[in-house]
């Protein structure tokens, strides 16, 4: 419980309680930490290993070939690649159309405005597998299918990034817009100059959302892309399930290599992280 | 690397074959070195007139992608002209994806087709139909193939499909279980009671081992015993369920009671862990396997010196469950006169011959099968061709998957113990019986 | 998230200024097409890969569809046969009871929150990373691991719980387990979201209230409930309805937890029908069993539900959401 005695030095009973918390919150970090631990101990067995009963915890016989064996069933310096530029690119899309139509939502009075960002809500209650065919259709037509402006496109637009930034723009106060405004600027002019750098916050917790949210997308990738050189990670690990179903030593060492990358990115930016999403919620 | 077969069989039979480490790697280098990716399907190809002709061929197994690699450059030698693209897709995501494709008008040019779903797409007009003259102007002969096969891929007397390859069930065994329990070994002369003896003596469940293993899968298990007491899934004409018949329900029994009985492992232990991956345990005493098993069997060092296969045991009658894919053409294609000559190649003896060497199924072309049996030389896996004379054609109709969805669903509650097997075949008829008066 | 989106166009109105007003009504004209230009991207992206497919699906809902198009007008009856289809009854009933299962990890997010927040305690951001680690790890992955975690025969968490004596069950195809072994799967990968939200609610907490409480002589289990929880409501408010928009959409975990790539949509699972969620259901009649129109329905009907529950949500969050 949050306590703010003023005593610095902690008497014996809040050093009790002190023991007791960092207890609790030990395991609750183990059972946190578990399922990667099991991860990269599984994928250092020997798939004879793996099946055995009861199961052994730590390898018997460590082999490091359930990576290189990754390495040969996938491409996965092109798909990583291809997870890489998919995410920057859909990120980068957002943030600047996402914050374009948040700031008119918010800041400028049109005809249909309550209409249209209605219709934009709605987008966040249907479930995303709805879309699957429609968009695939519409790939289809204007030949993107395979390709990388496929896989970016559609994810460029974000019903959520636009009311969250929305939200940010319409707690802004008015005065420097104002001022901007009786010196003449038009007001793209005002959003791209004045307001834009002041949203910094939501700008990065947008950008943290949509990265997670494109780097981990399956079901999109997966149909968009038939070729393994055009596939991004998730959808390269989901083959490799079809393919080794029950080898679960490479399948581990599969997901724990595509799962690595934003868990260094992760680590690099935490702060930035939890601040995007506490800000996320403090806009809500 | 042992595999369990079951992982390409997707909701109702599907071929497949194991993975094989080598033929996976195969795979991706094949695909990195022929990596042109450009948009998908017909929609590709340069126009007829004058150059070069881009066919797509798509596949879903990677196991047996350099065998069909190894055709195509066949074909390609004798046609310079075409040029054929193979594209493996997930097996999971295949029909999802080709559903996708066909409404998008895309589909690539052949793929694989399989019964359960050919008359979804043969009735919807999403593949080329093959008329007596095309077949005959490209040197097919519809007699090379098993008549079962042909049948699965004719609607209404037409043809859409040219078989590639097929498989049966037979029934496998361990030899150390069964001397280790005096027992002789099954052979053609085998009943329904001799696998429910041989399981009840075979079964010791304080060192975990089983008599046999009983899956709720249709082509391995109650198809096969289904018919072998008389019944049918399907009535002919494919406008009627026949689950409601006692002969069906005795088919169900069967192995609902090697469940129950404790013979079995039990069907939630099934579904952690694949069935043959379970018998390659080498715990498990009998298993009911299709033919393409024998690659991962051949493979794995637990069971490859201790394990045989035999016909499957008669019930009423002797039968098993034939299936078998089909190369097919996409009615939309831009080149069907190349696509048709490309069907045509892939059901040519030659192609059938590449097939049985390389990709581990029996190839669909009489008389090339031998190929097959000889790569195998450590199983009897001439049994699987031995049950030809009374194989029956796997049950399909017009949306195989709607009804076959609700089998697996309405059949699971009975496997698991707590339900009436009657009850619930009356169910699955009724359900059936539905799902098929949609088809009409 | 969406916790202002009924007070927005009152914040509009209520803090424009007279003058304000008369500024813009002479600017009204170009602004007007500076604000069409500034959402034009996102309405024709949205548009076009959204919104165009939610229109059309809800036209299929209404027709009989094949599998690769052409449909048919046939008025309400997918919608009239849905209401007779046991299975969307029992799937509308799981994927409630998986919401219900999820909210039960707020109370636990708020507790550890409520933990990590106490002065004094070392080693807070090193927690602070391990309790997020599951929100960064892709969710593919992540149920792969877990789905060999809760193997029956050789699975790790029945080894240690044979530890203890107790011969676990087969997690996930067990009817009787299989609902709450993906809920907690959900919980692991949501606890670090709603976890950070908490901890910057607890911040904004003016100390004052802590020190009077303290004064008063107030327990520590009292001070959490009396300042701690009610000073939180509007976190916790935010964190229930992304959880209950997220939960009521469930499929991923479904799909990737209960099927194989043998059996796409787990049917032969026997715990299959206690998992079954809506969403799992439209993914089943539409891809699986080909009845695209019935499929669409199904769809709406989630969406209609999930419609109500949040206005129902925003309705009820006077009664107990206190804002400072």
């Amino acid at each position: 419980m949050p306590d703010l005695a003023s005593s610095r030095r902690p008497r014996s009973g809040e050093r009790g309680r002190l023991i007791a918390t960092h207890t609790v919150l030990i395991v609750g970090g183990l059972v946190m930490l578990g399922p990667f631990v099991w991860e990269l101990l599984t994928s250092l067995k020997p798939f004879g290993e793996t099946t055995q009963n009861p199961p052994t915890i730590l390898p018997h016989h460590w082999q490091l070939s359930n990576y290189s064996k990754v390495f040969q069933s996938l491409p996965f310096g092109r798909q990583f690649l291809n997870t890489v530029v998919m995410t920057v690119g859909r990120t980068l899309a957002q943030l600047v159309f996402c914050s374009m139509a948040g700031y008119a939502f918010a800041r400028m009075r049109f005809r249909g405005a309550n209409v249209l960002f209605g219709l934009f809500l709605s987008v966040l209650m249907v479930p995303g597998l709805l879309f699957l065919i429609p968009q695939y259709v519409l790939l289809e037509r204007l030949g993107w299918l395979n390709t990388m402006q496929g896989l970016i496109v559609p994810g460029m637009f974000s019903a959520f990034g636009v009311f969250l930034l929305r939200q940010v723009f319409m707690a802004m106060p008015y005065e420097t817009e104002e001022a901007a405004r009786i010196d003449g600027a038009n007001p793209f002019q005002i959003f791209w100059r004045i307001m834009l750098p002041l949203a910094r916050p939501g700008l990065a917790a947008l950008a943290i959302l949509s990265a997670l949210s494109a780097w981990n997308d399956l079901m999109f990738p997966l149909v968009v892309t038939t070729d393994p050189n055009k596939m991004t990670l998730s959808a390269g690990l989901a083959t490799l399930q079809g393919e080794h179903f029950t080898d679960y030593s490479v399948l581990m060492a599969g997901a724990l290599m595509a799962t690595a990358p934003m868990i260094v990115v992760f680590l690099v930016l935490q702060k930035q992280f939890v601040q995007g999403i506490a800000f996320t919620g403090s806009k809500g | 690397m042992p595999q369990p077969s079951d992982q390409h069989r997707m909701k109702g039979r599907v071929r497949s074959a194991r993975p094989a480490v080598a033929a996976a790697v195969a795979a991706g280098l094949v695909l990195a070195a022929t990596g042109c990716g450009s948009g998908s399907g017909s929609g590709s190809g340069s126009k007829a007139s004058g150059g070069p002709v881009n066919l797509t061929y798509r596949i879903w197994d990677s196991t047996q992608q350099t065998g069909m690699q190894h055709i195509v450059d066949a074909f390609q030698q004798a046609n310079p002209n075409i040029h054929v693209r193979i594209e493996l897709v997930a097996n999971k995501e295949y029909w999802t994806k080709l559903q996708a494709d066909a409404t998008a008008g895309s589909a690539p040019d052949v793929f694989w087709m399989n019964g359960p779903n050919a008359q979804l797409y043969e009735s919807n007009k999403q593949l080329l139909a093959l008329s007596s003259n095309v077949l005959k102007q490209n040197g097919v002969d519809l007699a090379n193939y098993p008549a079962a096969l042909n049948q699965l891929y004719n609607l209404g007397g037409t043809q859409y499909g040219i078989p590639k390859d097929f498989d049966t069930v037979g029934l496998w065994y361990n030899k150390k279980l069964f001397d280790a329990a005096g027992l002789k070994y099954p052979d053609a002369s085998w009943t329904w009671q001799d696998v429910q003896n041989a399981a009840k003596k075979l079964t010791d469940a304080s060192k975990g081992q089983y008599g046999i293993l009983a899956p709720p899968y249709g082509q391995e298990n109650y198809y096969d015993t289904i018919f072998q007491a008389g019944g049918y899934v399907i009535a002919p004409g494919g406008k009627s369920s026949g689950y409601a018949k006692p002969e069906a329900q005795a088919g169900l029994k069967f192995w609902s009671d090697l469940v129950k009985d404790g013979y079995s492992p039990s069907l939630k232990s099934m579904t952690d862990t694949f069935a043959a991956q379970q018998f390659e345990s080498g715990k498990i005493g009998m298993y009911y396997a299709g033919s393409w098993n024998c690659m991962e069997f051949s493979k794995s060092d637990t069971i490859k010196d201790s394990v045989d296969v035999a016909v499957l045991p008669q019930g009423v009658k002797k039968a098993t469950v034939i299936h078998g894919l089909a190369n097919v053409g996409y009615a939309k294609t831009k080149h069907p006169a190349e696509v048709e000559k490309f069907l045509a190649f892939l059901g040519s003896k030659q192609a059938n011959e590449i097939e049985a060497k390389d990709s581990g199924v029996i190839p669909a072309y009489n008389g090339t099968q031998q190929a097959w049996v000889a790569s195998f030389p450590n199983f009897h896996v001439q049994s699987y061709l031995d049950e030809l004379p009374y194989a029956v054609a796997y049950p399909t109709s017009k949306n195989t998957s709607a009804w076959q969805n609700q089998e697996a669903a309405v059949l699971a509650p009975a496997w698991d113990g707590g339900e009436d097997i009657g009850t619930a075949a009356q169910q699955l008829a009724t359900m059936m019986n539905t799902a098929l008066s949609k088809e009409q | 998230m969406a916790a202002k989106i009924q007070q927005a166009p009152r914040t509009l109105t209520a803090t424009r200024s007279p003058h304000r007003e008369r500024v813009r009504r002479c600017r009204n004209r170009s602004e007007h097409a500076w604000a069409y230009l500034m959402i034009a991207p996102v309405t024709i992206g949205l548009g076009l890969f959204y919104l165009w497919p939610i229109v059309q699906t809800f036209y299929y809902s209404f027709t009989q569809s094949g599998p690769f198009g052409g449909h048919q007008w046939i008025g309400a009856a997918n919608y009239r046969a849905l209401a007779h289809d046991s299975s969307v009854t029992q799937s509308a009933l799981n994927t409630v009871f998986y919401t219900v299962l999820q909210l039960a990890g707020i109370p636990l997010a708020v507790f550890v929150a409520a933990l990590l927040n106490q002065r004094g305690l070392r080693g807070r951001s090193v927690y602070r990373v391990i309790y997020f680690l599951p929100v960064v790890t892709m969710p593919v992955a992540a149920a792969m691991v877990w789905r060999w975690m809760y193997q029956g025969d050789n699975g790790i968490i029945n080894h240690l719980l044979s530890g203890f004596g107790i011969a676990g069950p087969h997690w996930v195809s067990d009817p009787s387990t299989a609902m709450y072994a993906l809920a907690a799967v959900g919980i692991w990968m949501a606890f670090g979201t709603n976890l950070v939200i908490f901890l910057a609610g607890l911040q904004g907490i003016p100390a004052e209230y802590y020190e009077a409480a303290k004064v008063d002589g107030a327990s520590a289990t009292r001070t959490f409930f009396r300042i701690t929880v009610p000073m939180l409501t509007p976190s916790i408010f935010f964190a229930t309805v992304l959880t209950v928009i997220n939960s009521l959409q469930l499929f991923d975990l479904v799909y990737m937890m209960m099927g194989t790539p043998s059996d796409a949509t787990g049917q032969s699972n026997p715990a299959m029908p206690h998992v079954q969620t809506i969403a799992s259901l439209f993914y089943e009649k539409a891809f699986i069993e080909h009845d695209t129109g019935f499929g669409a329905a199904v769809a709406f009907v989630l969406v209609a539900f999930i419609l109500l529950v949040t206005v129902v949500q925003f309705r009820l969050q006077k009664k107990w959401v206190h804002y400072a």
